[in-house]
């Protein structure tokens, strides 16, 4: 029932007065009127208090009086009285309760003090060897207990605005990790002789460390998991090199988002491999079916290390361009209270309504949200009904928790009653951080979303959003879930990932990809993979068709680089093994070393084997050799945001002109805007 | 308010009883029309329209011409009615905890139901009903009746009409 239609109700109301009914009530009302009339004639105060008619004592008694003085006829006086009453309670009151918080401000020094005061007592004084113990101290308390340390610091502050009562139960915590640097001090001063320190000084301890917990908040919560770079390695030593294929793209555009804003990336927030491959890449397109994909071998001379080689690897799987698989999707939103900025919600509302426009209109979709709780938004529903899809979707709102697993639970559910036997089934995944209810062990629910990728329901993930991105779960659950992860900041590059790319988001056309390079020792003395850090497998993984690996959709391309130097150069950073043997070169001089490359068709279970050799003097297509420098501009700008560790003097201006020269036909602008991104480093590198 | 009606009053409140019979003529349809908004029915109504005329007796003389006369004569209706409600004991004991539909029964037991309905939202839901809705006041003359701020009738109206078109989605939060 809307407003109309109760406007209408009270429309319809019969009101026409009765006659009967209405002179009755004249009648009443006149009787009363003449009652009124003669009382007020007889007395001229009939309502009211009577009090003042009543006989009462020529002197008051002292009550009396005081009362007459309270309830005084004058309101004037009446008001003047019970305000100043009320200013007096007031007047008390403050005291009182200013009286509260100072008291309980006072109490938390002289606990800790105690606690400190204590520890002297155990701990054997003096440390007089120390030039300044107090640095000394601090520096291996931090070193020694750092959790003790910081646990202890937001009890302290919490407890300054706390009740006395809370105080006593935050206290003892406090004590605890007290007590835990003591011991940990005492293990490593064995016997030694320890500072004493006075309270007052501890208490700056504490202080100090407090400007680092404030100084982490203002980063930002964003969790990347922190990984070694791939180290050089001697061909003769470990001459096989074994990884699985990476399609993501999420670390480039986090790293863009920051370079935007001003500041460089966290170094664990590079990942070379995702910024290389986040360009599409223009390389021969495969020419037979049964093959997915191209492989297309590069060597280049390294722009940073003068006589070293760069091999580029570049794989094109194939495009659909005729016929669509259907496609059955659950988008899996994040509805929860952190959502709620401009750069979020309303962005995933956004990239969802553009993936719609690629869909065909019987493939399906429904939407499955979760904040405190997850529930279905939308039942599986047919793209041709688009405004309803749309109208579900601009109804969503943020609030509450985030109970990300059971959304996932949910979500599987849903594609797997709608489950599309030789189409695409996949759940997308958009969310700007952590499970925080239901399964939070990320463990727990990559292991559910591994065994439900068997059912053939694929998982894609979104990350949105800065300041509480949890990267790694990210790339876990995309891993696991055979999909993609990409990080969207803008809606350009939803437009990039959703439309331009859709095709390759959605339909993969080989699973398990794996790539294995066997570097000959005759004519390459050491090399180092740039990048795929976090995909590196061991070398008898490549064979075994259990392990899992990256997956290609269609029309994505894959780029690989390793850096090289050939025997012949005296580039190399290990010296000459005394008593290596001398490589043996068996006819076999022209070759670098040999790629071998397994993959499996999206519903085969067994994998198939493509494999080429890395030739020397290599003959590729300029069009592939600009690309491959291109390639090579991005990972050189990827090593210098990590921090440049094998590119010497090259810097950001070499990277401008490499990028420059080979932006080729860049139909979308993205090198363009690359280039700019490298200018936006420069700028904030020399802040 | 008019000269008029400002005399009539006056010389009503000395006294005057043809004065008094007239100020009540001429405004018995006002206070029935608005009793029957705020009741559902018609008998009720009637009841609540005859007490207000008694009560307009006993204090018109405390009529200030602070305020509009119309206002002030809402403000007693509505204090008559409300006493009225008290005193009926059984408080539309049919109530019903769904949403009314239109449609299902004849107009007066739809128009009981929904009036049920806002009376439980809390004070004040009926008469701001009753006044914008029923009456077709503005939402400043209604809060100048009722003597709060003109956004607490919105926000009112706003919920009843919230509650009156609620489906809720499970997952969505309004």
């Amino acid at each position: 029932m809307n407003e109309k239609e109760l406007e209408k109700l009270f429309a319809g109301v019969d009101d026409e007065p009765d006659a009967g009914a209405q002179s009755r009530a004249l009648n009443a009302a006149l009787q009363v009127f003449d009652e009124e009339q003669s009382t007020q004639k007889n007395t001229s105060a009939s309502q009211g208090f009577a009090a003042g008619d009543r006989l009462t004592s020529e002197h008051p008694s002292f009550g009396r009086r005081i009362m007459q003085f309270i309830s005084s006829n004058n309101p004037t006086q009446r008001w003047l009285y019970s305000g100043m009453a009320s200013a007096a309670v007031l007047v008390v009151g403050v005291f009182v309760a200013l009286q509260l918080p100072q008291y309980s401000g006072m109490e938390w020094p002289a606990a800790v003090t105690q606690d400190v005061r204590e520890s002297e007592g155990i701990a054997p004084p003096q440390l007089t060897t120390l030039s300044d113990p107090w640095d000394d101290v601090a520096a291996e308390v931090a070193a020694i207990a750092p959790q003790s340390a910081v646990r202890a610091e937001p009890e302290r502050r919490t407890s300054a605005d706390m009740s006395p009562a809370a105080i006593s139960a935050a206290a003892a915590p406090s004590r605890k990790a007290e007590s835990d640097a003591r011991r940990a001090s005492k293990q490593l001063l064995l016997g030694g002789p320890i500072a004493s320190f006075t309270g007052v000084q501890s208490l700056a301890l504490a202080d100090a460390d407090g400007a680092v917990v404030a100084g982490y908040q203002q980063v930002g919560r964003d969790r990347f998991e922190t990984v070694e770079t791939n180290p050089i390695k001697r061909t003769s030593a470990e001459p096989v090199s074994t990884f699985s294929i990476d399609v993501d793209t999420a670390s480039y555009s986090f790293v863009r988002r920051q370079l935007n804003s001003g500041v460089l990336p966290q170094k664990a927030a590079v990942r070379l491999e995702e910024m290389v491959n986040y360009f599409p890449y223009d390389y021969p397109l495969p020419t037979d079916r049964s093959q997915p994909f191209s492989t297309n071998v590069t060597v280049l001379d390294s722009p940073w290390k003068a006589g070293n080689k760069l091999v580029h690897i570049g794989i094109q799987g194939y495009d659909i361009l005729e016929s669509q698989p259907r496609t059955n999707l659950v988008f899996l939103l994040d509805v929860s209270g952190s959502m709620n900025s401009p750069d979020k919600l309303p962005l995933v509302k956004q990239s969802m309504g553009l993936l719609l426009s690629r869909l065909q209109p019987q493939d399906t979709v429904s939407i499955v949200v979760y904040a405190g709780a997850a529930g279905t938004v939308l039942e599986p529903t047919p793209v041709r009904d688009k405004q309803k899809i749309l109208a579900a979707l601009n109804r969503l709102q943020a609030g509450g928790s985030t109970a990300g697993a059971e959304g996932i639970q949910l979500a599987y559910q849903l594609a797997e009653s709608q489950f599309i036997e030789d189409g695409v089934n996949r759940i997308i995944l958009a969310t700007d951080g952590d499970f925080n209810v239901g399964i939070n062990n990320s463990e727990e629910l990559k292991g559910f979303v591994e065994r439900k990728r068997a059912s053939g329901v694929f998982l894609s993930v979104l990350g949105f959003g800065a300041g509480n991105y949890h990267d790694a779960l990210m790339q876990a659950l995309a891993q696991n879930g055979n999909g993609i992860a990409a990080y969207i900041d803008t809606l350009g590059e939803a437009q990039k990932v959703l439309v331009d790319e859709a095709t390759s988001a959605l339909f993969p056309i080989a699973k398990d990809v794996k790539i294995q390079v066997e570097f000959n020792p005759a004519t390459v003395s050491e090399y180092r993979l740039l990048g795929y850090e976090t995909r590196m497998l061991a070398e008898e993984d490549f064979n075994n068709d259990a392990v899992d690996a990256g997956d290609i959709g269609a029309g994505h391309s894959v780029t690989a680089i390793y850096e090289i130097t050939p025997v012949s150069s005296d580039s190399g950073v290990f010296s000459q093994s005394r008593y290596g043997e001398a490589p043996v070169s068996e006819g076999k001089s022209d070759e670098y070393g040999y790629l071998k490359l397994r993959y499996k068709l999206p519903d085969e279970d067994t994998s198939r084997l493509l494999s080429q050799p890395i030739v020397a003097s290599s003959t590729a297509s300029p069009d592939v050799m600009r690309e491959a420098r291109f390639a090579t501009a991005v990972a050189g700008f990827a090593q210098l945001l990590q921090g440049g560790k094998y590119t010497a003097d090259w810097d950001y201006t070499d990277a401008i002109t490499m990028a420059q020269a080979n932006r080729g036909d860049d139909l979308y602008g993205y090198r363009a805007e690359f280039i700019q991104l490298i200018r936006k480093a420069e700028v904030a590198a020399a802040l | 308010m008019t000269q008029d009606l400002q005399e009539i009053i006056g010389r009503a409140q000395r006294g005057d009883r043809d004065a008094f019979s007239r100020l009540v003529e001429d405004h018995y349809a006002t206070i029935f029309r608005f009793a029957c908004r705020y009741c559902g029915n018609r008998q009720d109504a009637e009841d609540v329209t005859q007490q207000a005329c008694i009560k307009l007796a006993r204090s018109l003389a405390q009529f200030r011409f602070e305020s509009a006369f119309s206002t002030w004569l809402y403000r007693l209706v509505i204090n008559c009615a409300r006493d009225w409600l008290k005193s009926q004991c059984k408080r539309e004991s049919d109530e019903l905890d769904e949403i009314p539909v239109p449609g299902k029964q004849e107009s007066t037991v739809l128009l009981h139901q929904v009036i049920a309905l806002v009376d439980r939202m809390g004070e004040g839901f009926r008469e701001s009903v009753a006044l914008v809705l029923g009456m077709g006041m503005t939402h400043a003359e209604a809060a100048a009746i009722l003597e709060v701020k003109e956004s607490t009738v919105s926000w009112r109206l706003h919920e009843i009409r919230k509650r009156l078109n609620d489906q809720v989605q499970p997952g969505v939060e309004r």
